[in-house]
């Protein structure tokens, strides 16, 4: 697991050196960077945890526009607003958390759905623009990162790559840590058995909250950041296509086969930006494309590698 | 004010048959074949654009009365084939319940952008089924309210009746019950399976040639219908048919008084509320089964 990481981290901080001058593909990168993060995220939760939560794309939300109000409306140094942008997100998942805790599986995916839905009323509506969420058409002036002077503004953006680079690697060793530590295993049993898991003492109360704080801390930190790479933004992240292009990158990569995700991130964002000219019919192909690969690709190219070659070992 | 009061609850009233229709296909099916399906506001949305088409550009004799003659069997077929070719293959992994969510959540996105390419980005609105008025004193009733109202509830019945008293309608309980058991006794559980999801397909897409005649046909709407269709089942209790039909009534009651008195855009607030209230005090709805 440790291997494809590095492998891929390394690919990512060479490429700059040949595609630097090139805009359009600086970008890619740095989005795969990001989303390859928010998916990770889902997927321990969802793969690991075995919780339904459908509220990822929420979260990451709710951290851009936490981020956003913070540096736009209360005048926070960027890089402060994104931490607390990330605490801020990780208090709100401890407390979609907490309601979730009692209930089963398909009510989960249900009332963090339905976080999802609320949002969009309430960033358009009177409510959301009381805190400065600039109702529907959102919030244009977002400043960019400030680190010691230094702007990791959007017309640069090999800068911006590395500090994306560098944020992204510390989250991929937190959460590489959580699945190969004790917390992984006791996730793995809570979603095998959770009967049987409680009897042994792991408390599911305990695990099952810190899922959620942690990752919603990762995602809201990630959503922040982007607010701030980006500079603007709107309820169109809440659409269902960006919805769509996380899961995909999850059912690619294979749900609950950690670094699979990363691999996923990396075919969904390049082929969502190849798809980007086509205008409508991009989300007719994602969704068509869910449903074939859901169909098809069992466990996503990392059970398809395990299928292949004979090193099965070496991914799990 | 009083007569204002009343329009509300009228409207309450209308608004909860239609949902109570579409909860409760979606809450047997999700009872018998545990299969969570999130295409469930775009099968609404089917009967909406299939009811235009046959109505305006067609221009189908009969009106309505041939729509819901057209409508019963190519729902049913399409709800039966979509079971057999999408869900069922899913049903032999262990995570198929995931991977159902998934795979509907890809379909709904895919049929509302079929119906964004096919129909285009306008809505549609429908012709009323009856013109007219019934007035009582000073409250004015629509003949199509009325008549929305008799269909949702009539149909309702209907299907209660045949769940309670035919051979297929028992084989779908004793699945629900036990499908291991309902096997033994030679059940063709398969079949069950893609007759009970079709039937709900029936159900939402009825919901929604009714419904659409009040709002229009939205092919961005589907999402909307869809989380009030679950609220109402989760509220009710997955899988209770009585819980979905109270919850469908006060849901519909909350929504026509939250818009009169609020504004719309508070309804969705105050459905969620509602429902993490609910889930918080019974984590299994309303009427829901340990």
């Amino acid at each position: 697991m440790i291997l494809i990481l590095g492998g891929f981290y390394c690919v990512m901080g060479i490429l700059p050196l040949f595609f630097g001058n090139t805009a359009h593909i600086m970008n890619i990168l740095i989005m795969i960077l990001i989303w390859a993060v928010v998916a990770s995220c889902w997927d321990v939760i969802m793969g690991f945890a075995g919780i339904f939560s459908f509220g990822q794309v929420a979260f990451y939300v709710i951290g851009a526009y936490a981020g956003a109000i913070l540096s736009v409306s209360l005048d926070i140094p960027p890089v402060f607003a994104i931490i607390v942008a990330g605490v801020v997100t990780g208090m709100l998942g401890v407390l979609v958390g907490l309601p979730c805790l009692k209930l089963a599986g398909p009510y989960v995916a249900l009332v963090t759905f339905a976080v999802h839905m609320t949002l969009i009323p309430f960033l358009k509506g009177p409510l959301g623009r009381a805190i400065g969420s600039g109702g529907s058409q959102g919030i244009l002036t977002i400043p960019p990162i400030n680190l010691l002077g230094f702007a990791f503004s959007s017309e640069q953006l090999v800068p911006f790559f590395y500090l994306t680079l560098f944020l992204t690697i510390i989250c991929t060793l937190i959460l590489a840590l959580i699945i190969k530590s004790y917390w992984g295993t006791a996730f793995l049993a809570l979603k095998d058995s959770e009967n049987f898991a409680t009897s042994l003492g792991i408390s599911a109360f305990r695990y099952k909250l810190m899922v959620f704080a942690i990752t919603s801390f990762i995602t809201g930190l990630f959503g922040a950041l982007y607010a701030h790479y980006v500079g603007m933004l709107s309820t169109k992240m809440l659409s269902m296509d960006v919805f769509t292009i996380l899961m995909i990158m999850m059912v690619i990569g294979g749900i609950g086969k950690y670094p699979g995700v990363v691999v996923g991130a990396v075919i969904t964002v390049t082929i969502s930006q190849l798809l980007a000219p086509l205008g409508m019919y991009r989300p007719l192909i994602m969704g068509a494309m869910v449903v074939i690969l859901v169909l098809f690709l069992r466990d996503g190219v990392i059970g398809l590698a395990q299928k292949i070659s004979p090193l099965q070992r070496k991914f799990g | 004010m009083v007569f204002e009061i009343i329009d509300v609850i009228i409207s309450g009233l209308i608004n909860g048959s239609v949902y109570a229709l579409m909860a409760v296909g979606l809450t047997l099916v999700y009872g018998v074949t545990k299969a969570f399906n999130f295409a469930y506001g775009s099968f609404y949305n089917m009967g909406g654009y299939f009811a235009w088409m046959l109505l305006i550009p067609l221009g189908i004799i009969g009106g309505y009365f041939s729509v819901f003659f057209a409508a019963i069997p190519v729902l049913f077929a399409v709800g039966y084939l979509l079971e057999k070719v999408l869900v069922s293959p899913l049903r032999k992994y262990d995570d198929w319940e995931m991977k159902v969510m998934m795979l509907t959540l890809g379909l709904s996105l895919f049929m509302d952008f079929g119906y964004q390419t096919i129909f285009g980005p306008r809505i549609k609105s429908l012709p009323g089924m009856i013109e007219g008025t019934l007035e009582i004193g000073q409250v004015v009733l629509f003949h199509q309210d009325i008549a929305i109202f008799i269909l949702s509830v009539g149909g309702m019945l209907c299907f209660g009746w045949i769940l309670k008293n035919t051979r297929t309608g028992m084989a779908v309980q004793a699945v629900a019950q036990n499908p291991a058991g309902a096997q033994i006794v030679g059940i063709p559980k398969d079949f069950i399976f893609a007759a009970t999801f079709a039937i709900s397909t029936i159900m939402v897409g009825l919901g929604g040639i009714l419904l659409c005649q009040k709002t229009f046909v939205d092919p961005m709407g589907s999402t909307d219908i869809m989380i009030k269709a679950w609220v109402i089942t989760a509220f009710g209790g997955m899988g209770s048919i009585s819980g979905s039909l109270y919850a469908a009534f006060i849901l519909g009651m909350l929504e026509a008084f939250v818009g009169w008195h609020f504004g719309m855009i508070y309804v969705q607030i105050a459905t969620l509320t509602l429902l993490l209230v609910t889930l918080a005090v019974r984590p299994r709805g309303l009427m829901g089964r340990e």
